[in-house]
């Protein structure tokens, strides 16, 4: 900054009222005020108006921002981590893949078609199950009945402890639980092989019944077929009578 | 023991979220009162005096320290109250309740000082902040930088983004238009009359 200072010069006059200008120019602005009323009274305004300013008070609400970060979730170990959508859909996609072919291997042959036959369609029952279910039954009916003859035997009257009588109390309560659990499988097995049973024999008569309306049909299209022909050959033979 | 801004901002930029609200326990009156100065509503200076310390804390990694943080801080509030004003797109408008609540007023008052000064107190106030609107956007910043927020020359002319004169004629051209508008509103500077 230059020492020298000239009469009128706004900046200087700012700087000096702000206290920022270099000791010098300060000391020269001072003396020229002295002398000067023009720069003197600029000064005085531009006071007065600063005093004026500090009346300006801004409200003071309550304010009290803060800055809150959210707490990071605990990392979970990757066998409990959630997967990602594409791992569930590879996942789900497996798991159909799976049920599909299981389920189509173990589907049942399919009927041949009798629609034109006359004949009641004949019961196909599946062989291997049949089997197993007749196996399972006459095995459960085999131990029943030894556990019967089992419990039928008398007990021998000795004089038993109250251990022992405990003892006894407790193998058969045993052999009661054992019996009424072997009862409910025969009772659920002869269900089921009925449930199939019944299953088959009303597939068939619903194919059956198809069949009937579908050989109906063909009868009625042939009778018509016949009528046709008969009309025809009747109007054949009045032209030619012409 | 009390921290200097710089250790809070070192610790902040670390991740520690208490120092960076400790900046804002000491910064949020200054950036509010200048907001409130430069936008005139009391709703806009809080909103962007919390846009300010929301700004201020997502960019605190690229703050490498080359400036004070409150000047950092007020260039933030600064460019905020630029964007809102043009966004809004309206003069500021200084917000001052026309009726006057005595409870509120006695609550205010100084110590030593009636209820009659307090009025008073507050009617410059307002007339000094309705002449304030009559300044420049450009004009009105340097004189609240400079009155209340004791910058330097240099300080406005850096956050201003403009020489360091053109800072001083601001300052000399927006008090010399101050003083004209309150003289119009009836606060003229009392003239020394010579005796005789």
């Amino acid at each position: 900054m230059s020492e020298t200072f000239e009469c009128g010069d706004t900046g200087a006059l700012v700087a000096y009222m702000y206290e920022e200008c270099e000791p010098e120019i300060r000391e020269v602005i001072a003396t020229h005020l002295k002398r000067c009323e023009a720069c003197s009274s600029e000064i005085d305004g531009l006071s007065w108006t600063r005093g004026r300013l500090q009346a300006w008070v801004p409200p003071m609400p309550e304010l009290r921002f803060q800055m809150s970060v959210p707490a990071p979730e605990p990392r979970l170990p990757w066998w409990r981590a959630p997967l990602p959508a594409w791992a569930q859909a590879v996942a789900a996609l497996l798991i159909f893949g799976v049920g599909l072919s299981v389920g189509l291997a173990r589907r049942p042959p399919t009927v041949p078609s009798q629609a034109s036959s006359s004949q009641p369609a004949a019961v196909t029952i599946d062989t291997a199950s049949q089997t197993d279910l007749s196996d399972l039954e006459q095995r459960l009916r085999a131990e029943m009945a030894q556990m019967r003859s089992t419990a039928a035997t008398p007990v021998r009257q000795v004089s038993a402890s109250d251990d022992d009588i405990m003892k006894k109390v407790e193998a058969l309560v045993a052999q009661s639980e054992e019996r009424q659990r072997r009862e409910f499988t025969l009772r659920s097995v002869e269900m089921a092989r009925e449930f199939e049973t019944q299953r088959r024999i009303d597939m068939a008569t619903v194919r059956e019944t198809v069949g009937q309306f579908q050989g109906a049909a063909g009868t009625e299209i042939r009778q018509q077929r016949e009528a046709i022909d008969r009309i025809n050959n009747f109007i054949r033979v009045s032209q030619q009578a012409r | 023991m009390t921290r200097t801004d710089e250790e809070l901002v070192a610790r902040s930029r670390s991740g520690d979220v208490d120092s960076f609200n400790q900046l804002i326990v000491r910064w949020e009156r200054p950036i509010f009162a200048l907001a409130y100065r430069v936008l005139g509503r009391e709703e806009d200076a809080r909103d962007v005096c919390q846009d300010t310390f929301l700004r201020a804390y997502r960019a605190l990694p690229g703050f490498k320290g080359q400036a004070k943080f409150s000047s950092w801080l007020y260039r933030i509030a600064l460019n905020l109250c630029r964007d809102w004003i043009r966004r809004q797109q309206r003069a500021p408008v200084s917000q001052m309740p026309e009726d006057v609540d005595p409870a509120a007023l006695l609550a205010e008052t100084e110590p030593a000082e009636s209820i009659e000064d307090l009025v008073a107190r507050r009617e410059l106030s307002a007339i000094v902040a309705d002449a304030m609107r009559s300044l420049s956007e450009e004009q009105r910043t340097a004189i609240i930088l400079k009155e209340y927020h004791g910058m330097t020359f240099q300080e406005i002319a850096d956050m201003q983004g403009c020489p360091l004169s053109t800072v001083k004629t601001r300052l000399y051209q927006g008090l010399s238009q101050l003083r004209r508008q309150l003289e119009r509103r009836g606060q003229g500077m009392p003239q020394l009359v010579k005796r005789t």
